[in-house]
């Protein structure tokens, strides 16, 4: 538990940072929605107009503007962005960071083994993940509720976040594993984040090209995005099993080959 | 009883230099030396000792268990100083002190604040600020708070002072009539001599020999180096113990061993410039070792 106590402690000065940036983002995001709710019809038109890669890289495709959810889910792309480039370099640092900083002699001499240093690091991480969630959705429910009209459903919101939930999960374990797996420990965190916008740059491209449709399996920014869990009402169940499947399989890899290797001392 | 024993300990890097077949036993309460040169795989054997990397081939056992199998557990009872001290460099003195104690199941606090205290160290500055030498004493009480059973020591002496070093070396051998057994990991044999009992010699990473501390002052060598007025005559230094006779011009260094009233009387009777009497590095010494096995 004492580790688990540290690396919360560690990690709590870039969560309040993190949490202000989200902040930041809602709040600003839905004033914006304030302004453009008084032109009402005429922006859902305009977009609609705008050229297909335009709307693929606004992420509006068939969400509905002039709602305040609808609006929201579109700052909901960026707020997932941000969760996930959250998880990523969390769940990379907080396993490469006793190499990196030369403290693994420190800790590997203490009575405590390998597999129980993976657990109380993932334990402090995902504590982190969730209260990054829970921030998220107090300061969205919070938002969209003021600017909503009478009558529209907030459900959408509890369930974008449980699929930011899933999305930075996803991360946290891709970030951990690729410490755990790599010895090069200064560079897991540049790793983790080049493959996030790697995936996040194909979500775009899938957008633009209903050709590569399938490899919206391979890229976790499409299992949960916003036009999908709005217009279904549901997280898809493939997408949730697909999720589950990567992140048993990602946090496996994590224990087994950070118990397996040679520490970088 | 062995606290230490290790059995053809290898380890291979891909192409760098590792240890190959590392065999040697320390027994309970012996302050054990291991020395040799830098970069001879004294640090590598401590670090498959403490499992940080893994043996290619061989085992190390360490209070008669596995090191690997049993790590968590023989951790329990070993105190650990690392040759470069690092550590979380945003906590304070105590913060780091406290966080290493909650490792163990003991309450440490008291024995932190008198290890403090003989050494000298301000528990309220954070480790950031702290120089080299007071990051070490860092680490020693970090290394012995817990009173551990094996204290294992890469290079402690590294970075503090001599005064320091005297009350580290009565601290160490204070914890030893306890029953403590020492592994002292050194390149310079003069600070091995002085406190153990047995050394293990290291090169390239093999053993060169297990020696008793007795046996290696029998043959305790110094380097002399002189600046004389006029050139000495080649065979004017052609006593007993001299070797590596070397002169040239008005310089002369050799490697002298044995009584020193004797060679210091034969200087005498020279016009000296200058003088130099070292330690011979540990290169000279196993050149001896060498020689001596042919």
């Amino acid at each position: 538990m004492n580790l688990f106590f540290r690396e919360i402690k560690a990690a709590r000065r870039s969560l309040i940072l993190w949490s202000i940036g989200i902040c930041f983002m809602v709040v600003s995001g839905m004033a914006k929605y304030e302004g453009l709710s008084g032109t009402g019809q005429s922006l859902q038109q305009m977009i609609s107009e705008m050229p297909k890669s335009l709307q693929a890289i606004m992420g509006t495709g068939t969400l509905d503007l002039s709602t305040a959810v609808g609006f929201y889910a579109i700052l909901f792309t960026y707020l997932q962005l941000m969760a996930a480039i959250h998880a990523m370099m969390l769940g990379a640092n907080i396993i490469a960071k006793e190499e990196r900083d030369q403290t693994a002699e420190f800790l590997m001499a203490k009575p405590i083994s390998r597999s129980q240093i993976i657990t109380a690091k993932l334990s402090a991480a995902l504590a982190n993940v969730v209260i990054f969630n829970l921030v998220t959705l107090i300061l969205s429910i919070t938002m969209v509720s003021k600017f909503s009209k009478d009558g529209e459903s907030l459900t959408d919101i509890y369930l974008l976040m449980a699929g930011m939930f899933m999305l930075q999960l996803i991360f946290l374990a891709a970030g951990s594993s690729i410490a755990a797996a790599g010895n090069k420990p200064k560079r897991a965190a540049s790793v983790g984040t080049g493959i996030l916008l790697i995936s996040y740059i194909l979500s775009l491209a899938i957008d633009l090209n209903e050709n590569i449709k399938l490899l919206q399996y391979i890229t976790p920014f499409k299992y949960f995005e916003a036009k999908r869990v709005v217009a279904g009402g549901v997280l898809d169940p493939v997408f949730v099993g697909l999720s589950a499947i990567i992140i048993i399989i990602l946090i496996t890899l994590t224990y087994v080959s950070f118990r397996k290797r040679d520490l970088s001392v | 009883m062995n606290v230490i024993e290790l059995k053809n300990l290898t380890k291979t890097y891909g192409k760098a230099r590792g240890i190959t077949n590392i065999s040697f036993n320390v027994e309970e309460g012996e302050i054990f030396g291991f020395i040799g040169p830098n970069g001879a795989g004294k640090s590598t054997t401590i670090r498959t000792m403490l499992s940080l990397i893994y043996p290619t081939s061989g085992s190390a056992m360490i209070f008669g268990k596995d090191s690997v199998k049993y790590g968590p557990e023989i951790k329990k009872e070993i105190g650990y100083l690392p040759s470069e001290v690092f550590y979380y460099d945003n906590m304070k003195v105590k913060e780091l002190l406290k966080y290493s104690a909650s490792f163990y199941k003991k309450d440490c606090s008291k024995r932190i604040t008198q290890l403090a205290e003989m050494l000298d160290l301000d528990l309220n500055k954070r480790i950031d600020d702290l120089s080299f030498g007071n990051k070490k004493k860092v680490g020693i009480v970090q290394g012995l708070l817990h009173e551990p059973k094996l204290i294992i020591l890469d290079e402690p002496t590294s970075g503090l002072d001599p005064l320091m070093q005297q009350k580290f070396f009565e601290l160490l051998k204070e914890e030893n009539k306890k029953g403590t057994t020492i592994l002292f990991s050194s390149h310079i044999l003069s600070e091995v001599q002085k406190l153990c009992d047995r050394v293990a010699i290291i090169k390239e990473g093999e053993l060169v020999n297990v020696e008793k501390i007795s046996t290696l002052k029998e043959n305790n060598h110094k380097r002399f180096k002189l600046e004389s007025q006029t050139q000495v005559p080649h065979d004017y230094f052609k006593i007993k113990g001299v070797q590596n006779l070397e002169v040239n011009n008005h310089i002369t260094s050799f490697l002298y061993s044995g009584n020193i009233n004797m060679i210091l009387q034969k200087l005498a009777q020279l016009e000296l410039y200058n003088l130099w009497i070292e330690e011979p590095d540990l290169e000279e010494i196993f050149m001896h070792y060498y020689e001596k096995e042919n």
